[in-house]
């Protein structure tokens, strides 16, 4: 079920790469090459925690779902968890 | 008055000492006796064990020594240098201060001539001889000097022997080896008595006056001329004379010592915290809220160290601290850091473990959705009728695309959208299709096959339109589905029936993979293929209960079943639309209208079919009116109360499948044959529909549903694809439908009649 839903994605049109990193910054699964994985992981890390942080300072009841970034070239999609990192990124005008 | 007397030892001097009765030598003795010692600064045993119990005998003023002991000097040669008494004292009458003088002596610093010069000299002590004096000067210099020395010893502490113990050179070895023929060890205990006397004034200048009688010859020449005129003339000049100059003097500065004292460094470490707004949040909800800020002190509370989230719910937590590039050295005491290192000494499990949580697949669905939401935009867009952007990235070819979206067809035209389909559909007949009440989005397909022939295993698919590439949920059925319907009032139950008679409920909100509710072992099942299920809102259900739900059924073995009662019927297919009054439709073409009150006999009956009837519904806007489709390639117009049909329509020669009226538009529904789908307007045309569709070549289209919410259409075939259509430039308004459909059975009742 995880693997095909995994494979799902990464088949759709326009999807670059997947990547799923854990809490330590290892990557699970990844699609990519190792150094774009990691730079991909941490980059992104980061900019979640400031997001997570951002969103809980407004309402600390509230948290951080999903992001997105959308760029001239791509789509970056994270959802953040406390354990892991899911990231994907698409091109979506293809 | 009892003396003590400290004995002084030199390196370069050797000193014995020899018992004679020698009285003129006492004096030596007693200096040699009084030299004082090695400087003992702190500890009053050094000056107790340098005392001499045995040496030191009471002196009296006038007693007389029986036992004196001679002291001879030898230097390093061992010549003998012992000093050798210029002056005889009177035996006892000065002894007493020469002693004195000499406790009072504090040779430290002088060295062995000074030791010999004032051991010269004492031997000489007298006060009346000039000599005396300068002995006394000399004396009086190195007791200037002893005093100083007293006063740097002024951690002395012993209270009785303050001024007369002194201390002596620290360099001064000890030749002990006579001294310890005296010193006992008990004595070395023994209590030592210092007494302070006062001394005998000591002259230091004496100068007798000299008189002279007033009456002598002299008086004249000293009074006016003379020393004593001279003298006070000089003090007259005194005052402001340049001969006088104030000039000061610079006492003795104490020698200073230096100290050093070193402590340990003290280190020091930074620490800093950053009080975000949730990070306060986090603490107080950890900390039990306002009422347990007691317990605040939990004992979960661990070191802090990095910022770091932390789940730690799941039995397998490894070690978060570690975090590479995204760890900040900021602190935070939430407990959702601490908790963090409670879970340090578990097992290094599986990184992979993450993968199979719940989280995990909730966010794989959230991202697929996200994936193809950027895919599908534009198709999905359309569905919602929303405005449809261009995406702002894209380059715009030169006038082609544009040149597409501004050719507005005005003719009514079906665009299709997507179709729902993926692997495990394919080849499936699409039997049947049916909206969620409650989530407009959710779509249940039913795969089945309506012949006898192929029977195949059924399938019934939860689709969502927001993944038009994968179903949400995958029921497989042992015999191929031929009916769906959800339930209203719980709208996440789906119940299937299926081409054994069985039926089954599902429920879809779960994942599970088993039915609910499942009919066939039940005693009155059906025994064919259930064509049609419905959930019923009854109001009167058995039992008083209200808003209750019954199922209802329809079979090929002649059964309506509502699972309490049933009808001896050979039914094929009906459709209720309030809840005494349905309908039914027959295999013989017969359409019958029964109600529920009735249980063995039906009301009416339609006649015009001559083939068995697929399908019967009733407009939902107008109450009176229903189609019914049949394999007689007819679709007829009726109302309820007539009983012939108001109007017919053909337009192929191949069996209808399927028809629905639009839930929008009153003079609209469409149909499904097999090869084609159609679009009827009665507003625009009664003789030929408006929008015809073509199938896909070697695919029969065998199942129609209007999407409630949109004007798109979904038509399912029997390659297993469900394809969405969206109506275009469907010129029907809405009010007017109604009355526009009433208008034109009224016309076509009359041109009848």
């Amino acid at each position: 079920m995880l693997e095909e839903t995994l494979k799902r994605i990464q088949a759709h049109k326009g999807v670059i790469g997947t990547i799923v990193v854990n809490a330590e910054g290892i990557p699970i699964r990844t699609t990519l090459d190792s150094s774009t994985t990691v730079q991909y992981a941490g980059l992104l890390h980061q900019l979640t925690m400031k997001a997570r942080s951002t969103v809980r300072d407004i309402d600390p009841q509230n948290d951080l779902t999903f992001l997105r970034i959308r760029s001239k070239k791509h789509e970056i999609m994270v959802a953040p968890d406390k354990e892991y990192l899911l990231i994907v990124i698409q091109n979506p005008s293809e | 008055m009892p003396v003590r007397t400290a004995k002084q030892m030199k390196p370069t001097l050797k000193v014995t000492k020899s018992r004679t009765p020698n009285q003129s030598t006492s004096g030596v003795l007693r200096v040699n006796q009084s030299a004082t010692n090695t400087r003992s600064v702190n500890s009053s045993v050094h000056r107790k064990s340098f005392t001499l119990a045995g040496d030191s005998k009471v002196l009296d003023k006038g007693s007389v020594q029986t036992h004196k002991q001679t002291v001879q000097v030898f230097d390093e040669t061992g010549k003998d240098v012992t000093p050798q008494p210029l002056y005889q004292p009177e035996a006892g009458a000065l002894q007493p201060k020469q002693s004195k003088i000499f406790t009072n002596h504090d040779t430290s610093g002088s060295t062995l001539s000074d030791f010999l010069s004032t051991a010269y000299q004492t031997t000489n002590a007298s006060f009346a001889a000039p000599f005396t004096r300068s002995v006394f000067g000399s004396s009086s210099v190195s007791r200037s000097s002893q005093s100083t020395m007293e006063s740097m010893n002024d951690e002395i502490e012993d209270p009785s022997s303050k001024k007369d113990i002194s201390l002596s050179l620290s360099d001064v070895q000890v030749r002990r080896e006579e001294i310890k023929e005296q010193i006992k060890e008990h004595m070395l205990d023994c209590m030592v008595d210092c007494y302070l006397t006062e001394t005998e004034t000591i002259w230091l200048l004496d100068m007798p006056a000299l008189s002279v009688s007033m009456d002598s010859e002299e008086a004249e020449v000293v009074k006016s001329e003379g020393r004593n005129m001279a003298y006070q003339e000089l003090c007259k000049n005194r005052l402001g004379n340049d001969k006088y100059m104030e000039r000061p003097m610079q006492t003795f500065n104490g020698a200073p010592k230096a100290k050093e004292v070193q402590s340990d460094s003290i280190s020091m470490v930074e620490k800093a915290t950053m009080a975000t707004h949730w990070d306060i949040y986090d603490s107080y909800v950890s900390d039990g809220g306002a009422g347990n800020a007691a317990d605040g002190a939990s004992p979960t509370k661990l070191d802090i160290s990095t910022l770091h989230r932390v789940h730690s719910s799941r039995p397998l937590d490894r070690t978060m601290s570690g975090a590479s590039a995204i760890s900040t050295a900021s602190t935070s005491s939430s407990r959702i850091d601490t908790e963090a290192f409670v879970v340090q000494g578990e097992n290094e499990s599986d990184p992979e473990d993450v993968l199979h949580s719940e989280k995990f697949l909730q966010d794989l669905l959230v991202m697929e959705r996200a994936v193809l939401e950027n895919i599908y935009q534009p198709k999905l867009a359309a569905y919602r009728q929303l405005p449809i952007l261009p995406d702002p990235n894209r380059e715009q070819k030169a006038g082609d695309e544009r040149d597409g979206q501004d050719d507005v067809s005005l003719n009514p035209a079906l665009e299709r959208l997507w179709a729902f389909n993926c692997e495990l559909t394919m080849g499936r007949n699409v039997s049947n299709m049916a909206w969620n009440k409650k989530n407009p989005d959710l779509l249940a397909v039913g795969y089945g096959q309506f012949d006898f022939k192929d029977q195949k295993s059924g399938l019934v698919c939860c689709w969502s339109l927001k993944n038009p590439t994968w179903p949400e949920r995958i029921f497989h059925c042992e015999s191929g589905v031929t009916a769906l319907d959800f339930s209203t009032c719980s709208p996440s139950q789906l119940a299937v029936g299926m081409h054994d008679g069985s039926i089954a409920i599902y429920n879809v909100q779960s994942t599970e993979k088993t039915p609910v509710i499942d009919s066939s072992d039940c005693a009155h099942k059906h025994t064919g293929p259930v064509w049609q299920v419905r959930w019923v809102e009854n109001e009167h259900g058995p039992g008083g209960e209200d808003k209750r739900e019954t199922l209802i059924s329809v079979s090929a073995d002649g059964r309506i079943s509502k699972w309490f009662l049933r009808k001896g019927l050979d039914v094929k297919e009906r459709k209720i639309e309030d809840s005494n009054i349905y309908l039914v439709g027959t295999e013989d073409g017969l359409i019958h209208k029964c109600s529920c009150s009735y249980n063995e006999q039906f009301l009416g009956t339609y006649t015009a079919h001559i083939g068995p009837v697929y399908k019967i519904t009733w407009s939902p806007l107008c109450p009176d009116v229903f189609l019914s489709c049949s394999a007689d390639w007819t679709i007829q117009l009726w109302r309820q109360d007539l009983f012939t049909p108001i109007l017919g329509f053909t337009s192929t020669h191949k069996a209808v499948h399927d028809i629905e009226w639009s839930p929008r538009w009153a003079t609209v529904f469409g149909a499904v044959n097999e090869g084609r789908l159609e679009i009827w307007d009665l507003g625009s045309s009664i003789l030929d529909p408006i929008i015809v569709s073509m199938a896909r070549p070697g695919v029969k289209l065998t199942s129609l549903l209007f999407a409630t919410q949109t004007d798109c259409v979904l038509v399912g075939d029997s390659g297993g694809q469900v394809s969405v259509y969206k109506l275009k430039n469907l010129n029907a308004g809405e009010g007017k439908e109604v009355n526009t459909l009433h208008d034109i059975i009224r016309s076509t009742l009359a041109s009848q009649l």
